[in-house]
């Protein structure tokens, strides 16, 4: 019964194959046709090589590093690059190049999971809002029209001036900037959606909210926020390291893109890949994350598409 | 009175650069011809003119100054300019803090014995100018200014070193003359400081606040310096210009252009560029050396430094065990942490008393000597930890600043206790809120920096009860030893037990000392202080009327 929700099974399409003059008609699932125009835009394929790259370089730090990313040498600090230390060594007297790599680690953990955590908040946020309405609705987006009121930097600060430094406080303050960005976007479909007939029908069918919220209305607000997922993604690493930038990230001594730009500040005339080599690595991590997005959304996003 | 207000219009528009038509205009506003202008710069005496005198630029490291009441002055932007407008009775002579000589008294006086209390007298110099304000009219400091000031100093409502100054009363004898009798004697070495050019020493003239107010005093200072307060732009500038009438003659400076550049890079930008001529510099090694390979640049390091230390509160688990505290005095490396700063801006030491600054350190030898000087050893630092019944080691939950100082000298520390099996959660908080929670008794160890002019100030503030929340070893094994030495007049016998303080201090491993911070200033090699760098309480190279400018 659930083949109600319209659009999102599959569809025709008329095969363009050639069979021996006979013509066939093929199916192709949403999800394959969404592929294939994914794949059909070159700079979203490269900037999902990069991601792929980067994911790796993140999760085989151990093995591609070539030193301990904590290891210190104080009489050696500053040294400048060598062949047996790429880009240097930091004020600590610390491998760079291995704290770039492992730095990776924080930016995608943060990036993901802040992301994964306030999306989740925020689109149930913004899906139960526009499916209930009433009084919730005004409070819930009020709530969200605050939030959202408040530069990410500055609700980022606010609530790790709250928490305190650390990893998962990290991810919670990012999460929380996050989270009404995605309340706001799937608000407004689910006010056009619940007005649909195949919505109507499941009601009338008996099916319970729940089951209307997770069957019907999510899968059709899906699109537009895997799209803003990617996006926020790259937003998400760029706002850990302003935060650690102005120290108040991850604690130390853990690698982090942010503050090693800040540590490097300093030297910048002097040593300038120890700010350098982290400020590259964070635009690449963004740079692939938005083109990844931009394609997402040429697939995803109907706006867009049409 | 048109004359004076002529010079001060001459040396204004040369500071400010103006043209001979706005200063005529100006002049104007005043009251004064063009042609009486004209005639009294004629009769000027050609070094009272401006033009003849360059102002000096200084960029210092801060965002804006905090107070110039002296006696609340702390940071080191404040404390030098503080230092350019006031005088003290005695002062630390210029560029050598070791030595003391007169200021606005006539000697350094000997102490008397009065009624069995000690008593210094003394002697005003004649004819020290207090500088004119926007309310109050320059006059002549008298002792009423100097009682008015050092009572000042003791109020804990209208200074910030009141305590210095409890068990000392003083009082004026005639117009040129006053006395500080004191409850419980004290050394040269610990009274002088008291009077001299520093916090609480810096006499506050009473005509010149009572008229500003305490507020006002904060922002538009008067003393009776070599140079006086004349603008303040809130975080951008403090300007001064040359006192005339400074009684140790004029000025070689019209003046001092006083800049707040918070950012290193640019301090260095505008230094090399010409735009500045002395900038507060990075400290560290590798920065004096590029800076003294620049052209027309001359970097200078110079003490005091700041001393950096390791306290171990012994009443805390499981640091109250003996054996854990040797076990991280044994993963400990001075090296590492001077390495920071790189020579010759880290120095080593060997007591929280740096014996390179003054009386009651222990040397290299004689630490040797008395066996405290805990060389790095891994292996022994473990097997203590196994005795002590924490073989697989611990964590242990500390805050830093965000400033690097600390920040820097914590992370090592973090790295060095990992390799005996101490795992530091080291959370970064900002600077006042870590001095806030040390107080509280958060950090069992805390690391510290700080400057204090005499043995008896570290060792009471930092390892006795006295010290109170500022005693972070909870120490309590040296009280009578401090304050024996406090009343001992013998300068000699005064050392021996400071340094044995010390010693005890290092054999119970209360604490671990690691370096001392020189400080490092910038400077074209145009400028000329008037004096040999070698140390400075006031933290900063030491303007006065000798400096100079060459062209």
């Amino acid at each position: 019964m659930a083949g109600t929700a319209n659009p999102t099974a599959a569809s025709f399409e008329a095969g363009a194959h050639d069979n021996g003059g006979a013509s066939e008609i093929k199916l192709v699932s949403q999800r394959q046709r969404a592929w294939r125009t994914f794949r059909s835009n070159r700079t979203a394929v490269i900037g999902l090589g990069m991601v792929v790259a980067i994911v790796l370089v993140g999760v085989f730090a151990p093995l591609i590093a070539p030193y301990a990313p904590n290891e210190q040498s104080t009489i050696n600090r500053l040294a400048q690059p060598s062949a047996s230390h790429w880009l240097g060594r930091d004020d600590y007297g610390r491998d760079i190049l291995s704290r770039v790599i492992y730095g990776t680690r924080v930016a995608l953990l943060v990036g993901i999971l802040s992301v994964l955590l306030g999306g989740v908040f925020g689109t149930a946020i913004g899906v139960i809002a526009g499916y209930f309405r009433g009084k919730l609705d005004t409070v819930l987006m009020r709530l969200v029209d605050i939030l959202l009121s408040f530069p990410d930097l500055i609700t980022g600060l606010l609530v790790m001036a709250v928490l305190g430094a650390g990893l998962p406080k990290l991810i919670i303050a990012i999460a929380l900037t996050i989270t009404p960005r995605f309340a706001r976007i799937a608000y407004g479909p689910t006010l056009a959606i619940k007005e649909k007939e195949f919505v109507e029908a499941a009601k009338a069918l008996g099916q319970n909210n729940r089951r209307i919220l997770t069957r019907h209305i999510l899968p059709n607000v899906s699109g537009e926020l895997i799209v803003l997922a990617s996006l926020w993604t790259a937003s998400a690493i760029r706002l850990e390291a302003s935060l650690s930038f102005i120290g108040l990230g991850v604690k130390p001594p853990t690698a982090t893109w942010g503050q090693m730009i800040r540590d490097g500040v300093t030297y910048l005339t002097d040593h300038p890949w120890f700010s350098l080599a982290p400020g590259i690595a964070l635009l690449i991590t963004v740079f692939a994350f938005n083109l990844v997005g931009d394609g997402l959304r040429d697939v995803l996003d109907p706006r867009s598409r049409s | 009175m048109q004359e004076r207000k002529i010079e001060e219009l001459v040396r204004e528009a040369s500071r400010k650069g103006l043209s001979r038509r706005q200063l005529i205009q100006r002049a104007a506003v005043l009251g004064i011809s063009a042609p009486a202008l004209t005639v009294a710069m004629t009769k000027m005496a050609p070094a009272a003119l401006a033009q003849d005198r360059p102002t000096l630029r200084i960029a210092q490291n801060a965002a804006d100054l905090a107070s110039l009441d002296p006696h609340y002055a702390a940071g080191t932007q404040d404390r030098a300019l503080v230092d350019m407008v006031f005088n003290g009775l005695v002062r630390f002579k210029p560029g050598d803090s070791t030595q003391i000589e007169p200021d606005l008294a006539t000697a350094v006086p000997e102490p008397s014995d009065q009624g069995g209390k000690q008593v210094w007298t003394f002697t005003l110099r004649d004819n020290v100018q207090v500088h004119k304000t926007g309310k109050s009219d320059a006059y002549t400091l008298t002792a009423d200014d100097v009682v008015f000031s050092f009572k000042k100093a003791a109020d804990e409502n209208t200074s910030a070193y009141a305590g210095d100054y409890q068990g000392i009363t003083v009082a004026k004898v005639d117009d040129k003359t006053v006395t500080f009798t004191l409850d419980n004697p004290l050394s040269p070495t610990l009274f002088l400081p008291k009077v001299a050019n520093y916090s609480g020493g810096y006499v506050v003239p009473q005509k010149a606040y009572e008229a500003l107010g305490a507020d006002a005093f904060k922002t538009a200072p008067a003393g009776t310096g070599p140079f006086k307060f004349d603008s303040y732009t809130p975080q951008n500038s403090v300007a001064l210009v040359a006192n005339d009438d400074y009684f140790r003659g004029q000025p070689k400076l019209a003046g001092i252009d006083y800049r707040y550049i918070e950012e290193s890079s640019s301090r260095e930008s505008a230094l090399l560029s010409g735009d500045i001529d002395v900038i507060n510099g990075l400290p560290e090694g590798q920065w004096v050396d590029k800076m003294n390979k620049s052209d027309g640049v001359k970097a200078d390091v110079f003490g005091v430094g700041e001393a950096i230390w390791l306290e171990i509160n012994v009443t805390a688990k499981p640091f109250d065990d003996a054996k854990v505290r040797q076990a991280i005095a044994l993963a400990l490396s001075r090296e590492n942490h001077v390495a920071l700063f790189g020579a010759p801006v880290g120095e080593t030491i060997y007591s929280v008393v740096p014996a390179q600054l003054m009386p009651g350190g222990l040397t290299e030898e004689q630490a040797k000597k008395a066996g405290v000087i805990y060389e790095q050893n891994i292996d022994q630092a473990k097997q203590l930890l196994a005795e002590a019944g924490v073989k697989d080691g611990f964590e242990i939950k500390l805050v830093t600043s965000q400033m690097d100082d600390y920040r820097r000298n914590y992370e090592v520390l973090q790295d060095e206790l990992g390799k005996i099996g101490l795992k530091i959660d080291l959370q970064v908080v900002q600077h006042a809120a870590m001095h806030e929670l040390i107080r509280k008794g958060t950090n069992p160890l805390v690391i510290y920096v700080a400057f204090r002019p005499t043995a008896d100030t570290y060792l009471t503030q930092f390892f006795t009860t006295e010290g109170g929340n500022t005693n972070f070893a909870h120490y309590s094994a040296i009280d009578d030893a401090v304050a024996k030495a406090r009343t001992t007049t013998d300068a000699d016998e005064q050392a021996k037990l400071w340094q044995d303080a010390n010693t005890q201090i290092l054999k119970d491993y209360a604490a671990y000392p690691f370096l001392i911070k020189n400080l490092v200033y910038a400077r074209s090699n145009k400028v000329d202080y008037g004096h040999e760098l070698k140390s400075i309480v006031q933290l900063y190279p030491g303007i006065d009327e000798t400096t100079s400018i060459s062209s």
